[in-house]
């Protein structure tokens, strides 16, 4: 790590934040000026990107191993804690700088063509300007808050750019299942940023992660510090697609094939990765270990997967998960700079493999089109003797294939060794069990090796698999220069002068301790030898599998699980999805009845007394009201009876009426 | 008891029996005609009181004028009113005219009652005329006093009841008239 | 008992059958008669005092008047029950209630 004294440099910090600003506008304004099909749009975006580019190689020029820059300024307070915004530019943040503008550059070119004629055409640049201006933003940053809004940031453009087809319902079930997943990790990566402030009462990042942090000053219990360290990693797991949670990058696939170029091969999940670096000084060696763990097996897994899918892009995205696992792993094992260097390689060989692809794809549809095929025009069982038609594309395929696998001359050689190099050097002396990871690492190499060569025979040689004449061709100059221009990134000579020795690498050198660590055998040579040698007999296996067709493999049982991808999705769907769905289904049904049921018991007692007060009205207030009216009536009736019209008995009346009152005054 | 005596209770009987009659019997004419006996035997009792004169008048108007003409207002009827009284009329104990049989016995009560208890053979003015010979004798001739009393003492209500008796008839005259089918 | 106090007690009871008759018969004519009784009941009684009277024969000459005036009644009232048999072709005074409530 290069020293981190602040010093502040106006003039590197203005650019470095031009470099994250540039995309930002270019994303405004593809949203609210440029009409919606324009190809404005996509020029536009490029010379941003292309503007930060340059921009980002300036910033790198002036602070690689140079003094790290640092500025910060009071945002808020909440209460009594203030919140700072600032900027950190350490060899880490520069190099992610010019890594993500020096492949988004070639992906921004390449989309110009590749999305021609989509009717949402500028809304993609937009979405892909606001993806690089949150990246950007995210290595610069210097606190863990502003770290976890663009973290979040990031994972949105994805969501955004995943479902950018959202007409069709298997991209919208894919950008969903994306977001929710990085949510779990970001609940992870949330509780550990609360925890970290808890204890340490900042969350500035120089002072917790830069050189004289306060980690080593401030004891902490040893427990504490793991847990932080797991919830960190969760996040991490999430964003770079690990397992548990590696399962949304697979169904990630239903974007267009540059988005899957950028962001789920080169740049979004490789911020997972960018994230243990930040954070590595609070990692325990208990922590380490489990890191080296879950990245190991989530190799070994995502490289088995590989071995059995039929479908282009799964193929890949499986091969980035195996990848990504590698980097974990050199992460855990402390390999901190073969992991960085590793990850720069990836970018670059992943990305062209992924726009080979779609060049690949793009053909493979107008193929279908004009000949009315009912095919996948994803699927490589229907393709096959394409290289002859597309040249270009089969040549920077099979560079990028070779910087994957780890032949020499790639840089995918350099960082591979170095990761197994340091993982054998790690395991030495601590058990048998330790030396596992290292050798399931190098398992996990020769696998790639037969997946990648699997791919690559099944598209580009044999013979075509349909039935109808091919006519398939390279792209135009858009297609071609980002892909050439990505080859000639994936081989050594950007990397290091020396194409055996990796720690002659300057991404090495600029993070490695200098401590040249000897182990007790000489795994450098071991493990570069035996890996290459055994590449050989591997693919001439698969030469005369799927070129030639003279070997087939049984499909049993360990087929059917590396077809079904371990079942995980399965379990995952059929156990937690509907788990999770059947709670809320109760709680549901306990809102309906028990919650409303109470609320409608008072309504209903409301309504109760209502009808009791009504009926007391009607029948007893106006039944005495009434009582008393047919008692005047009754009344009234009878002295009415006494009006009877008849003369006699008026008579009678008044006779009686006289005889009472004679009586009356002679007795009383 | 000498034969005076005898003859006024036989009368004074024979009042009271055709009366009882007439209030008794169902039949109109009958009623009629027992009134014709009442009103005889009423004259022979003015006789008895001295008053002979006023008998006569008696039977020469009531008997021979009113009663004649409430015969003929009978006769007048419509012979169906006649059988529905004689049916409707039910048995002479009945529920229905007690009450009238009460309120009618009580008041014969109240005024014997009131007639003994006055003694009017001990009244004032009674004895006092006593006294003076103001009696009328059996032998005293009061037709011309009647005569000269009405033209002169008694003027006025002798007008005045010439005038009613033209009024009277008059009226009836106009009651009795015939429509002349107005409707 | 004097023949006054005879007299004036079959005067009474004259009167009372009278009073009777009216109360109860169905038929206007004989109410009629039993006000005729009512009447020389009366007549009755004036008579029987004119006896004490020789002077100016007062009871007697009312008597005449009496029942002058009795028969003028008798005929007006006649005429009036003709008409209201003509009316309500009935001479039941308890069919006659046209005043009833």
């Amino acid at each position: 790590m290069n020293t981190t004294v602040p010093h502040t440099d106006i003039l590197t910090i203005q650019l470095a934040i031009a470099a994250v600003l540039l995309p930002f506008v270019a994303c405004l304004l593809n949203l609210f000026l440029v009409k919606g099909q324009s190809k404005v749009s996509g020029w536009l975006s490029t010379l941003a990107i292309l503007g930060s580019f340059v921009l980002s190689a300036l910033v790198f020029s002036k602070v690689w191993n140079q003094p790290a820059l640092h500025v910060q300024q009071l945002w808020f307070t909440v209460g009594t804690i203030p919140v700072n915004v600032g900027i950190w530019l350490n060899n880490l943040s520069v190099l992610m700088l010019l890594l993500v503008t020096a492949v988004a550059l070639p992906v921004h070119i390449y989309s110009i063509a590749y999305l021609k004629g989509d009717d949402k055409y500028t809304r993609y640049f937009a979405y892909l300007g606001f993806f690089c201006f949150a990246m950007l933003a995210l290595v610069i940053v210097d606190s863990l808050v502003l770290l976890y809004a663009f973290w979040e940031l990031v994972g949105f453009a994805s969501y955004l750019l995943i479902g950018f087809w959202f007409i069709r319902e298997k991209a919208v079930l894919a950008n969903k299942k994306a977001f929710i997943m990085n949510r779990i990790g970001d609940v992870g990566l949330l509780i550990g940023i609360l925890l970290i402030y808890s204890h340490y009462h900042t969350f500035d990042l120089i002072t917790l992660f830069g050189d004289h942090n306060i980690l080593s000053s401030i004891p902490a219990d040893k427990t504490w510090l793991t847990f932080t360290g797991i919830c960190l990693l969760m996040g991490a797991i999430a964003k770079s697609a690990q397992f548990p949670l590696h399962t949304w990058l697979p169904d990630a696939m239903e974007g267009p094939t540059s988005v899957s170029a950028l962001i789920h091969a080169a740049t979004m999940v490789a911020a997972g990765i960018f994230l243990l670096g930040r954070v590595y000084p609070l990692f325990t060696p208990d922590v380490l270990t489990i890191i080296a763990v879950v990245g190991c097996f989530t190799a070994f897994m995502a490289a088995t997967i590989a071995l059995t899918q039929n479908d282009l892009k799964r193929i890949l995205a499986y091969s980035t998960i195996s990848q990504l696992g590698f980097m974990m792993l050199a992460m855990g094992v402390g390999a901190y700079s073969s992991a960085l260097l590793h990850l720069a390689a990836h970018a670059f060989f992943k990305c062209l493999l992924f726009l080979s692809a779609g060049v690949i794809i793009h053909e493979m549809q107008h193929l279908k089109e004009k000949h009315n095929l009912d095919i996948d025009p994803q699927d490589i069982n229907n393709m096959g003797g394409l290289g002859k038609f597309m040249p270009v594309t089969f040549i920077t395929c099979i560079i990028a294939s070779l910087s994957l696998i780890g032949f020499p001359l790639t840089s995918g050689c350099l960082s591979k060794d170095g990761i197994m190099v340091q993982a054998f050097l790690w395991a030495d002396g601590k058990g048998w069990i330790y030396t596992l990871i290292p050798v399931t690492a190098v398992i996990t190499s020769l696998l790639t090796i037969f997946y990648i060569s699997r791919l690559l025979f099944k598209v580009f040689l044999g013979k075509p698999r349909i039935t109808q004449p091919v006519e398939a061709h390279d792209g135009s100059l858009l297609f071609k220069a980002p892909m050439v221009f990505l080859a000639l990134c994936s081989l050594f000579p950007l990397f290091s002068s020396n194409p055996f020795e990796y720690e002659q690498s300057w991404i090495y050198k600029g993070f490695a301790i200098a401590v040249h660590i000897v182990g007790s055998l000489d795994y450098h040579t071991i493990v570069l030898l035996s890996v290459n040698v055994l590449a050989i007999p591997i693919v001439f296996l698969t030469y005369r599998a799927y070129v030639k067709q003279k070997v087939s493999f049984k499909t049993g049982l360990l087929f059917k699980i590396s077809y079904n991808e371990w079942h995980i999705d399965w379990f995952y769907h059929r156990i937690i999805v509907k788990g999770v769905l059947y709670v809320g289904a109760i709680v549901l049904w306990l809102d309906k009845n028990i919650f409303d049921g109470i609320i409608h018991l008072f309504a209903n007692i409301g309504v109760i007394i209502g009808k009791l007060t009504a009926w007391t009205d009607k029948y007893i207030i106006d039944g005495l009201l009434a009582v008393l009216t047919s008692i005047i009536k009754q009344a009234g009736n009878f002295v009415r009876g006494f009006q009877t019209g008849r003369v006699q008995n008026y008579l009678l009346t008044m006779l009686l009426i006289i005889v009472v009152i004679y009586v009356l005054k002679t007795f009383i | 008891m000498s034969i005076e005596q005898v003859v006024f209770f036989v009368l004074g009987f024979v009042v009271l029996a055709s009366a009882l009659t007439v209030a008794a019997s169902k039949n109109l004419v009958r009623s009629i005609f027992m009134f014709f006996v009442t009103l005889f035997a009423l004259a022979g009792l003015y006789v008895f009181a001295l008053a002979d004169f006023v008998a006569i008048t008696q039977i020469v108007i009531y008997v021979g004028g009113v009663l004649v003409l409430m015969l003929f207002a009978f006769m007048l009827t419509n012979k169906e009113v006649l059988n529905n009284l004689q049916k409707s009329d039910g048995r002479f104990i009945s529920f229905r005219k007690l009450p009238a049989l009460l309120v009618s016995a009580l008041f014969l009560l109240i005024l014997v009652n009131v007639i003994i208890k006055a003694r009017p053979d001990s009244l004032a003015w009674i004895q006092a005329s006593a006294q003076n010979a103001n009696v009328i004798q059996a032998t005293d001739n009061m037709v011309p006093n009647i005569g000269v009393g009405l033209m002169t003492r008694y003027l006025l209500p002798f007008e005045a009841v010439s005038i009613f008796l033209m009024m009277a008839l008059i009226g009836a005259a106009h009651l009795a008239r015939k429509e002349e089918h107005k409707f | 008992m004097s023949m006054l106090t005879y007299l004036l007690l079959i005067g009474a009871g004259l009167f009372c059958i009278g009073l009777y008759i009216v109360l109860v018969k169905r038929n206007a004519i004989q109410v009629l008669i039993g006000i005729e009784l009512i009447l020389n009941a009366a007549i009755l009684n004036l008579v029987a005092f004119g006896k004490y009277d020789k002077l100016y024969n007062g009871g007697q000459t009312f008597a005449l008047f009496a029942i002058v005036l009795a028969g003028a009644a008798s005929a007006v009232a006649l005429a009036i029950i003709l008409n209201v048999y003509k009316q309500y072709k009935t001479i039941d005074p308890n069919a006659v209630d046209q005043l009833k409530d």
